[in-house]
């Protein structure tokens, strides 16, 4: 016989029939079922194949410890692999396929494992493919991983929305048993705030199964009356479907809500996944206990199943597991179950209790066989009968279910997420979390008290002192008397069994069995970390919440040690599996990064700007015209415009940073390694900051707008870096200086306007004096604009070595400024030109950036020893900046380099090689920073970084593109390709 | 000379605003953003910046140590703005932002629970009452968030952020449409 739907009892909606489908076969269950207790309904036992061994695997478990019952389930993007069909709700059309099987879940070839499993034991692998070495990587390794596994993932999109979310509390509950909602209740009362968190799709834990009563009502209804009383009171958040999977410092626990997992069609304007981040003063743990698997022969066939999963499904879901059930126990719980069973027409075949007495009076039918042990089951795809072993003599027993009763586990995870070791307790036979774990304390089943009127009162209690500490007068919820409380004592661990035959399984999921355990501790691998990684126990995705505690006793036996000096592993986040979705949040896709955008952003798109993503920043990299063939062919135009016209560049991106302060002047001095102090007001001048380590961090050029006010302009990259380090600067090494420090880059929009007509554009809306004589080369003042209905800044600075002018406007008038412009300039020529023109036309004045400013450059290497001051007391970087390997002769340094045929051509990253030098490493010279076409030389340039650079002008050399295995004959020269006299800037 | 007028373009242009019967964001009207810096110590610079910023409620918001925003709806005007700069010349730096900064009113009775979708910030009235600022990052993008009333709060961003922002408030705002 098969499980089966009873005719009445449970909390599934029995009005509301949900159709699904398993391998494809159309099923039926109630609004209310798991996808486990759907199939138990429809007698569906065999649901899985083993990892390793592909044996036939049942639903063991109710709840999220499950090791056996993964399916995959959805289709396209939605496809969702190991989900666990103990915690997954069943919907209206849910469509699950089991997994690991071949051809299909009933006849599986895999099985032929089984019969190799005589040379598949622990560390096979490690042992069997030693040699050749040069197999593991290509040959054995992907058998490997191709042979074992579970489910496949998609490769398909997501089509589903995921969030982040930040709650706050006073006390965050985890856990809705009774426990928990005791606590809940009483801080709730006391107006604390409270989050109650759960991860079932109900409140109330093991009170949705349990048969006691409270106040002579029937325990549900209580979790019903409790629930309803916290959801009214607008302080206390209860969540459901909500699992808290790790606890972090600052007392923030991470939490994923499955806000729409148990729904057909998700709806687009609600995340199916939120991850919470919950900053609680404290929390309480109140998180039950997991019941420990048996290991005897044959536990894993389909039909055996958790003492307290069969409750589960019986009580909670309506689900009988058969029509003979067995009980194999090692405490009082198995008795409870019995009853339970008997009442719902059950017929329960034996109990077999490990003791030689019960601590519970039993009245039942069912044959009770005391001091006897299940030593194997026997069964093809189902369990048919079990094998009782009592006084050396074995006696076969037929049934259709078996329950195993082992013990519990208190489950403490979370309190040892941050580095907290459990505690071995012989009292409670478990191992317990610590004491003393500053804000967390632990209640209930968690903390080993047995008994729900127990529970219930601990949870108040521990709620009450946790409200004391936290200064919120309270008084614990009380509750009225418990009928039926069963308070089960510890039951003594049952770790090994004797007259074993067939594998006993201690790790279902990653098919580790008894003797793999034994097999460890003989060769060596016996401390508890590596027996974990020489036999996998306890490493699949349910992390051995079911398994580790045996595989410790096992292990403690073997080594003939206690469990306590065994110890266990280590408890990391996550506690349950959380998808990269929710990890993910609403930051996917091109919301991955926010977008950054310059104030002429539009009017940059109204002139056919292209767009490059440059940090977060969107520049506009050319101006593509109608009839241009390529991105070449508008940037050559460009560049051309701008030396025989004028161009107008949005170089509003540039970092900008305003100055006050009675120490400005000083600080700056300090910033810099060249001279700022006798900076003029209505100057400019090109400043080069060093890091400490005497390397060049950024440069830019400032302007003195007052005696007490500068002006910054930084290089778009480092903006926010060079602010910060400002700000490191003016509050942690010199806090003694009168500065302040206010970033501007938004309220600017900076035009640079450039070529030799730029002053006749800019005479027409400017209203001041901009002649040479007026306004000369480096001036920097504020000016009136149109007839002094705007004022904006002009900075007479060049980046293309042109006569150029940079423009600083409100950014609200941006757009309108640029218009003016444009409309001005059409006489002149005046076009828009992007960063890629801007790149050409710096690269051909030999100007650098953070190409050649690359962290591993100091001034000199770049030409600007001479700019370093020899007469300042101190500036950043000064003192390194003296290193004997900063100061050799033979440091790389800034050289032009152009091919001997214009025809040929050479790329950024090349290397160069002296003229007839072999390619090797030792014959590196140094390599090409930057390279473009110029149109002004008429072929590919470059700027290099090359030993002895500036004294090999003329020299030929080649450059080398050892990716490519490209060889160009060319020369050395004057980085700068135009108007290396300086004469154009200063027209 | 140019026949073109200067018109101001708004960063959120044209005229935004998403509303729900529980939550609306609105883009405030690029008004002013005065950033000051205290420079000495003594001074009761606050009530300077009460006088200066005039009767709007919360127009004065504290922007870290010795540091305040003031702002407002309307234009400032460049005169007044070198007034206002003089008049607290001794004691502080003055920063025009008010083309730098971007201002956006969310507000509704989950405006609270929207919001945590992007600020670590605890918004509890107890914790955040009713004129509290902050600088906080909403999402991935750094703002300066401040309490108007109960159900009412005021994002400042950068500017060039400011369209990214805004779609992020319509994603967290989704579920409550």
């Amino acid at each position: 016989m098969t499980s089966y739907r009873l005719d009445k009892g449970g909390l599934v909606n029995r009005t509301m029939p949900l159709s699904f489908t398993f391998d494809g076969r159309p099923m039926q269950g109630f609004e209310g079922d798991t996808l486990a207790s759907a199939l138990l309904a429809n007698g569906r036992m065999l649901v899985g194949r083993s990892f390793k061994y592909h044996r036939p695997r049942g639903i063991l478990t109710a709840g999220s410890a499950e090791p056996n019952a993964l399916v995959t389930i959805g289709r396209g993007g939605r496809t969702e692999p190991n989900t666990r069909a103990t915690v997954q709700e069943l919907y209206e059309g849910l469509e699950a396929r089991s997994q690991n099987r071949w051809p299909s879940l009933d006849f599986d070839l895999g099985t032929l494992n089984g019969l190799l499993s005589p040379f598949l034991g622990a560390g096979f692998y490690y042992k069997t493919f030693m040699w050749p070495a040069a197999f593991w990587e290509k040959f054995y390794e992907p058998l490997i991983r191709k042979a074992a596994g579970l489910g496949k993932a998609s490769y398909e999109a997501d089509p589903d929305a995921y969030e982040k979310s930040w709650a706050h509390c006073d006390l965050l509950v985890i856990g809705a048993g009774p426990a928990g909602l005791a606590a809940a209740l009483t801080a709730g009362r006391a107006g604390a705030r409270v989050m109650l968190v759960d991860e079932g799709a109900l409140p109330g834990g093991s009170l949705l199964f349990d048969s006691a009563t409270i106040d002579g009502r029937a325990a549900t209804d209580f979790v019903r009356d409790t629930s309803a009383e916290l959801q009214s009171m607008p302080n206390v958040r209860l969540m459901t479907r909500t699992t808290v999977f790790g606890w972090y410092d600052g007392n923030v626990f991470g939490a994923v809500e499955r806000v729409q997992k148990h729904v057909r069609d998700p709806q687009s304007h609600l995340p199916v996944e939120r991850l919470w981040r919950i900053v609680a003063r404290q929390a309480l743990l109140a998180t039950g206990a997991e019941e420990r698997p048996l290991v005897f022969g044959g536990n894993d066939r389909p039909g055996v199943m958790m003492a307290s999963a069969m409750r589960t499904y019986l009580n909670r879901y309506g689900v009988a597991p058969g029509k003979a059930a067995a009980i194999f126990t090692s405490d009082d719980s198995g008795y409870g179950l019995a009853r339970d069973l008997e009442a719902a027409g059950v017929d329960v075949v034996a109990i077999v209790d490990s003791r030689p007495s019960a601590g519970m009076d039993y009245r039942g039918k069912a044959r009770l066989i005391r001091e006897a042990v299940v030593c194997g089951t026997k069964g093809h795809r189902a369990i048919s009968a079990i094998e009782v072993r009592r006084d050396g003599r074995v006696e076969t027993i037929a049934v259709d279910a078996l329950a195993m009763a082992g013990g519990f586990s208190p489950i403490i995870h979370l309190a040892c997420h941050r580095g907290a070791r459990p505690l071995w307790s012989t009292e409670e036979a478990a191992f317990l979390a610590p004491e003393g774990l500053r804000g967390l304390e632990v209640a209930g089943a968690a903390a080993a008290t047995a008994g729900l009127a127990a529970c219930l009162a601990a949870g108040a209690a521990k709620a009450k002192a946790i409200l004391d500490d936290l200064g919120i007068s309270c008084s614990p919820a009380v509750f009225a008397a418990v009928d039926g409380d069963e308070g089960t004592p510890p039951a003594r661990p049952l770790w090994s069994i004797p007259g074993i035959k067939d594998k006993a399984f201690v790790d279902f999921q990653n098919d580790v069995h008894l003797k793999d355990l034994g097999l460890a501790v003989r060769e060596g691998y016996g401390h508890v970390e590596l027996a974990k990684r020489y036999t996998t126990s306890g490493m699949a995705t349910d992390q051995g919440k079911l398994s580790n505690m045996n595989a410790i006793g096992l292990i403690a036996k073997a080594r003939g040690v206690s469990p306590a000096e065994v110890g266990t592993t280590t408890f990391r986040p996550f506690y349950t599996p959380v998808s990269f979705g929710a990890l993910t949040g609403a930051h996917a896709g091109r919301h991955f990064q926010p977008v950054r955008k310059s104030p002429l952003h539009d009017w940059a798109r109204k002139h056919g700007a292209i767009f490059v993503e440059s940090g977060l920043w969107f520049r506009s990299a050319w101006f593509a015209r109608e009839g241009e063939q390529s991105w070449r062919e508008s940037v050559d135009r460009e560049v051309v415009n701008v030396r025989q016209n004028v161009g107008l560049c949005d170089v509003s991106t540039l970092g900008k940073i305003e100055i006050f302060g009675r120490d400005a002047a000083e600080f700056l001095n300090r910033v810099y390694c060249n001279g700022f102090l006798s900076l003029p007001v209505g100057k400019a001048r090109y400043g080069i900051m060093l890091r400490e380590d005497g390397f060049i961090y950024d440069d830019g050029t400032t302007s003195r707008l007052g005696d007490e006010h500068f002006f910054m302009t930084t290089t778009t990259a480092y903006a926010a870096g060079v602010m910060n380090h400002l700000e490191f600067c003016a509050q942690a090494l010199w806090p003694e200086l009168d500065v302040r420090l206010a970033s501007v880059t938004d309220q600017w929009a900076q035009m640079a306007i450039a070529g030799p007509k730029a002053r006749l554009v800019l005479s027409k809306i400017v209203d001041d004096d901009i002649s040479r004589a007026a306004f000369a080369y480096l001036g920097a003042k504020e000016v009136s604009l149109c007839g002094g209905r705007l004022h904006g800044r002009l900075f007479r600075i060049s980046f293309s070595g042109e006569l150029a002018y940079e423009l600083a406007v409100p950014a609200g008038y941006a757009e309108s400024i640029a218009d003016i412009l444009m409309d001005a300039g059409a006489e002149h020529g005046l076009q828009p030109y992007g960063s890629e023109a801007l790149g050409v036309l710096r690269i051909e004045k030999g100007h650098v950036t953070h190409n050649e400013i690359n962290g591993t450059v100091v001034p000199s290497d770049l030409g600007f020893g001479r700019m370093v001051s020899a007469s300042k007391p101190d500036f950043i970087g000064k003192a390194m900046l003296a290193r004997e390997g900063l100061t050799a002769a033979d440091r790389p340094r800034l050289v032009g380099v152009r091919p001997i045929d214009p025809a040929t051509s050479f790329t950024t990253g090349s290397h160069i090689l002296a003229k007839d030098a072999e390619a090797t490493l030792d014959n590196d010279q140094g390599y090409v920073t930057s390279s473009a076409f110029s149109p002004h030389v008429g072929s590919t340039i470059g700027l290099a970084l090359v030993k002895h650079g500036p004294e090999r002008h003329g020299e030929k050399i080649v450059v080398w593109n050892g990716l490519k295995d490209e060889y160009t004959p060319a020369i050395l020269c004057d980085p700068s390709f135009v108007d290396p006299g300086n004469e154009k800037l200063h027209v | 000379m140019s026949e073109f007028a200067i018109v101001h373009r708004s960063a959120l242009a044209p005229a935004p605003r998403v509303a729900s019967h529980r939550i609306a964001i609105i883009a405030l009207p690029e008004g002013h953003v005065v950033q000051v810096f205290e420079r000495a110590p003594g001074a009761d610079l606050l009530a300077v910046l009460a006088d200066a910023a005039g009767t709007a409620p919360h127009a004065v918001r504290t922007a870290g140590p010795g540091q305040w925003f003031i702002v407002g709806d309307e234009p400032l005007p460049r005169d007044t703005f070198l007034d206002l700069a003089n008049a607290l010349g001794p004691h502080a730096a003055t920063v025009d932002q008010s083309h730098g900064r971007v201002r956006i009113r969310v507000e509704g009775t989950v405006v609270e629970r929207m919001l945590a979708k992007g600020t670590a910030i605890d918004l509890d009235i107890g914790a955040f009452p009713v004129g509290h600022s902050a600088a906080t990052l909403l999402g991935h993008v750094s703002v300066h968030l401040t309490r108007l009333d109960a159900t009412a709060f005021e994002i400042m961003v950068l500017r060039g952020f400011a369209s990214s922002l805004w779609e992020g408030l319509e994603r967290m705002s989704a579920e409550f449409g």
